[in-house]
């Protein structure tokens, strides 16, 4: 699903990330660990393609993505599914505007758009604040109408980047089973996170780096 | 259709949401057509006025004194069979002293010291359309100059070349201030919509990462440049037809359109709705040169 050939990717001559080499199955569970500047966010932002590798190369569904034309990023974008710490929700739409969003976009029929969002809400638990606007709902509801955003169009993969910062305990733990569920159906899931009680949780494959290399890759089923 | 109507909804909010650059980027595409429409007005009404002078271009054949009627009328015979001439009329020696007395009535004791009336006997000829160019009236004059019976050839030609020359020169400054002034109002609308791109730099972004094509999100913005500059356009109209009636009021109840206020006109519709358009694509012009830059971005 996810290859990872001899990357590297520096900042200002500040390397990032330094010959990274992972392959991630269908349907695997990741967690990508490490402190900050570990370089979590920098293979998050490869993998879809916000930024380009200066070394190696990125398969994500056997497509190389440094050869992807721009024209062809929207189409890889929208078999994934993207979570952020800080939501990335847009404020001026309400909860129900906001998951519509990849479906609007691939130019899905209002009548499909309805359902499918009724349906995402439905899973992450959010649909009674469907016409409510994000600045009105707490840190856990916006994180969960990401989640549904994300999830929204049925995505191959899940990335995730820190979506559990700044939440207490019990919120972060209710987040992370929305994951595994989304994982329990098929969906590649990967998720950075330098939050160690989340490891305790999920007890699945576990990636770290530190200093923008990888340290150890554990609970790989290979 | 559902992308469709999301883009219009959108350029609409975006318009909303920023009213008060909005309201700047308006009224600069408006003032700026506004100083190119007066320039448009001018060389519009200044050709029409040249064109009704260029219809009346007359030729006026002064007879020597002492010719009898019959050599009068067959050199009107003649003149009549001349495809120069369109229409011809004769003024008698009588004729040119009443329409003198009637044109400058202050003047008419100055004729009277002289005893008989010195006024010549005249034939008036308008000429052919085809006929009217200067070459062709002069070439014509020059020739008659030399008939017997003809004291002077008289044309009005210098002084509607004279028009033609100032109308020139003003069509070539109302290309030059267009110019400058439309891409003045192209930098003011990128600006605009500059500003609105970077006010939802965020929004562009998980438009981008949850899959929206470029076209997708760069749409609504070229729409809202568009409707910013055909709204400045119809405002400009607004602005020039405040003018030219003022104008209008103005000068004609002084009375110093000398009789032309009827070939005075504002523009017709067609050239309103150019100017309409023009602004809309000045606009477009705006936005599409701030999504250029913001397009080089890969993500």
């Amino acid at each position: 699903m996810i290859q990872l050939f001899h990357v590297s990717k520096s900042y200002d001559r500040r390397p990032a990330l330094q010959d990274i080499n992972l392959q991630i199955r269908k349907g695997e569970f990741v967690l990508l660990m490490g402190p900050s500047g570990a370089g979590k966010t920098t293979l998050l932002k490869l993998l879809f393609c916000a930024d380009e590798p200066d070394e190696g190369q990125i398969l994500v569904q056997n497509r190389n993505v440094a050869r992807l034309r721009s024209r062809d990023l929207p189409h890889l974008r929208r078999t994934m599914g993207f979570v952020f710490q800080d939501f990335k929700l847009l404020p001026k739409k309400n909860v129900f505007e906001n998951v519509a969003l990849p479906l609007l976009v691939q130019g899905m029929s209002a009548f499909d758009t309805r359902r499918k969002v009724s349906e995402a809400l439905k899973a992450v638990g959010v649909e009674h604040r469907q016409y409510s606007r994000p600045p009105s709902l707490s840190a856990g509801e916006q994180q969960r109408v990401c989640i549904a955003r994300a999830m929204v169009n049925g995505p191959m993969i899940l990335l995730a980047d820190e979506p559990t910062g700044n939440m207490d305990p019990e919120l972060s733990s209710e987040i992370i089973e929305l994951f595994k569920t989304i994982n329990a159906r098929g969906t590649t899931v990967m998720i950075a996170t330098h939050n160690r009680q989340v490891v305790g949780q999920v007890h699945s494959r576990v990636v770290t780096l530190n200093q923008g290399r990888l340290v150890s890759d554990e609970g790989s089923v290979e | 259709m559902r992308r469709l109507s999301y883009c219009v909804r959108e350029a609409l909010r975006n318009i909303r949401d920023n009213r008060t650059t909005t309201l700047i980027a308006i009224a600069t595409t408006a003032f700026t057509l506004a100083c190119v429409g007066v320039f448009l007005l001018l060389y519009l009404n200044l050709r029409g006025v040249a064109s009704s002078l260029e219809d009346d271009i007359q030729v006026i054949i002064y007879l020597t004194d002492g010719q009898s009627p019959q050599a009068i009328e067959d050199f009107q015979r003649r003149l009549r069979a001349e495809p120069q001439v369109a229409t011809l009329s004769y003024v008698s020696k009588e004729q040119a002293l009443a329409d003198f007395r009637t044109q400058y009535p202050a003047e008419h004791q100055l004729l009277q010291g002289l005893g008989e009336n010195p006024l010549p006997a005249s034939l008036v000829v308008t000429m052919s359309p085809r006929f009217r160019s200067p070459e062709a009236v002069k070439h014509w004059a020059e020739r008659l100059n030399g008939v017997p019976g003809v004291a002077q050839v008289q044309y009005n030609r210098d002084w509607v070349e004279n028009l033609t020359a100032v109308i020139g020169f003003i069509e070539l400054a109302a290309m030059g201030v267009g110019i400058i002034l439309s891409a003045a109002s192209i930098t003011i609308i990128a600006s605009t919509i500059r500003l609105t791109l970077y006010a939802r730099r965020d929004e562009v972004e998980i438009m981008r990462l949850i899959g929206a094509t470029a076209a997708f999100i760069k749409v609504p913005y070229l729409l809202e440049g568009a409707v910013l500059g055909a709204l400045g356009g119809m405002l400009s109209l607004a602005l020039l037809r405040s003018g030219f009636e003022f104008f209008k009021v103005q000068l004609g109840g002084t009375g110093r359109l000398l009789g032309l206020d009827s070939t005075f006109g504002f523009f017709p519709a067609r050239v309103s709705l150019a100017i309409v358009l023009i602004g809309l694509m000045l606009g477009c012009a705006g936005s599409f040169v701030s999504l250029m830059e913001f397009g080089r971005a890969r993500s």
